[in-house]
């Protein structure tokens, strides 16, 4: 995916492991599928969480089901 | 692979940005109506370059935000109670949203000022309530979830009615419903807020807004003109490239990425000028839109007096999981729940608002 669909990582935090990725809008389907089938990386298990998306960046700085009272 | 799955790899979610331009002191202007129309927001917050130091009126402003509650385990009936519709819904502006219920999955329950309930239930949950309604309008073929609305004020809810028994008997005895509730009451009289010891004998907490202030140091900014929306080649940004520029700002995305990058390509649109220092000032909770109409107010105000601004923003998001976005326009939860709108504020107070949704949602008025 991220030869044939260009990917940005627009920011990493090494704290939470997470990261932004933006990719074009048609590729939002194929980039997912991959990062859901993606489980292994260097022989180490791993798996990634899709926790927000939106085709407007300003909608993922606030998420109101991160809202904890 | 057959051609309509290959289509549906390449499928957009639906999505909407609506942008209006106008002048906050004209006499039609909508900008208050657009604010007091998108009742649950769970975020403000406001940018301005060329500022070190917020202004004390703005600081006041922030501090009068009020407090909202969460009560919790709250049965649904006791919101059609007279008492409750007496003592809150017609004496101001009472705001009540479910906290921690997902629009796409549980039952999720909404009052509105207008002294509206709004149910948004599935379909077992519909049926066994007994309660007209009508089928969500994203729900496909076949309907899974259902919005009741129950006009609170309505004359023919009075207590001995046969409305009010059926309803208050499906809440209460048919089919109870329970949430842990957010709840906001304005209101003009000089009574304090009667909330807490309306609702001592349950779970209740009343809770400050949560504000955090920030500055950024040589903020690389949009060139913007107010009267070109789509920008202009060499002198000004669009209203499209200013919206992705703010999400980068708040999600603290790097702005000088090269082309060639191979991490990230965005960087700040063309053309852009550097800015010393940027505040900014968020503000989360159960934010009513009378407070944000006053912000808006004051952010309009800073202004009045010279400043080497030539614009600022003011941002806004709803809950992802409220049943309505603007007005009664049914909002749902597809691959997100988007609803927001942002507010750019010229020197000379022309404006531009932008409003955004998702898929599951009307397009904003």
């Amino acid at each position: 995916v991220g030869a044939a669909l260009p990917v940005d990582v627009l920011t990493y935090e090494e704290k939470t492991v997470s990261a932004i990725l933006r990719v074009i809008s048609s590729g939002l389907v194929r980039l997912w599928s991959a990062l859901t089938l993606l489980g292994f990386y260097q022989n180490r298990r791993c798996a990634f969480r899709v926790l927000q998306t939106s085709p407007f960046l300003l909608a993922l700085a606030g998420n109101s089901r991160d809202l904890v009272l | 692979m057959s051609v309509p799955s290959l289509k549906r790899i390449r499928q957009v979610p639906r999505h909407l940005l609506v942008c209006e331009k106008g002048h906050a002191r004209h006499p039609r202007s909508r900008h208050a109506a657009h604010v007091w129309d998108h009742a649950y927001n769970c975020r403000v917050s406001f940018l301005i370059p060329e500022c070190g130091l917020l202004p004390e009126v703005l600081k006041s402003t922030i501090a009068d935000f009020g407090e909202y509650y969460l009560v919790r385990n709250l049965s649904v009936h006791e919101l059609v109670s007279h008492e409750f519709i007496d003592a809150f819904v017609k004496k101001g502006s009472c705001y009540a949203l479910t906290y921690n219920t997902k629009i796409d999955q549980d039952n999720t329950a909404a009052l509105l000022p207008n002294g509206k309930l709004i149910l948004s239930v599935d379909k077992d949950t519909y049926e066994e309530l007994g309660l007209q309604g009508r089928p969500s309008q994203y729900s496909g073929k076949k309907a899974m979830r259902y919005a009741i609305t129950i006009d609170l004020t309505d004359s023919s809810f009075h207590p001995d009615s046969k409305k009010h028994n059926r309803v208050l008997w499906a809440l209460k005895d048919k089919k109870p419903l329970e949430f842990d509730i957010l709840l906001a009451w304005y209101h003009t009289g000089a009574e304090e807020s009667t909330v807490m010891s309306y609702f001592s004998k349950h779970q209740i907490q009343a809770l400050k807004p949560k504000i955090t202030f920030s500055t950024i140091r040589d903020l690389q900014c949009p060139v913007l003109d107010s009267n070109e929306l789509e920008g202009k080649p060499e002198e000004s940004c669009s209203t499209e490239e200013l919206f992705e520029w703010l999400g980068a700002v708040w999600n603290q995305v790097s702005l000088d990425n090269k082309s060639s990058s191979f991490l990230s390509t965005y960087c700040c649109p063309q053309p852009n000028t550097v800015v010393e220092k940027a505040f900014l000032c968020t503000i989360t909770g159960f934010i009513i839109p009378e407070k944000i109409t006053q912000l808006l107010e004051q952010l309009c105000c800073y202004f009045g007096e010279p400043k080497l601004a030539y614009w600022l923003t003011l941002t806004v998001h709803g809950f992802a999981d409220s049943p309505v976005s603007w007005r009664e326009s049914e909002h749902g939860f597809h691959k997100g729940g988007e609803n927001l709108y942002n507010f750019v504020i010229f020197r000379n107070l022309d404006y531009w608002l932008q409003m955004a949704v998702g898929s599951y949602d009307d397009c904003p008025p």
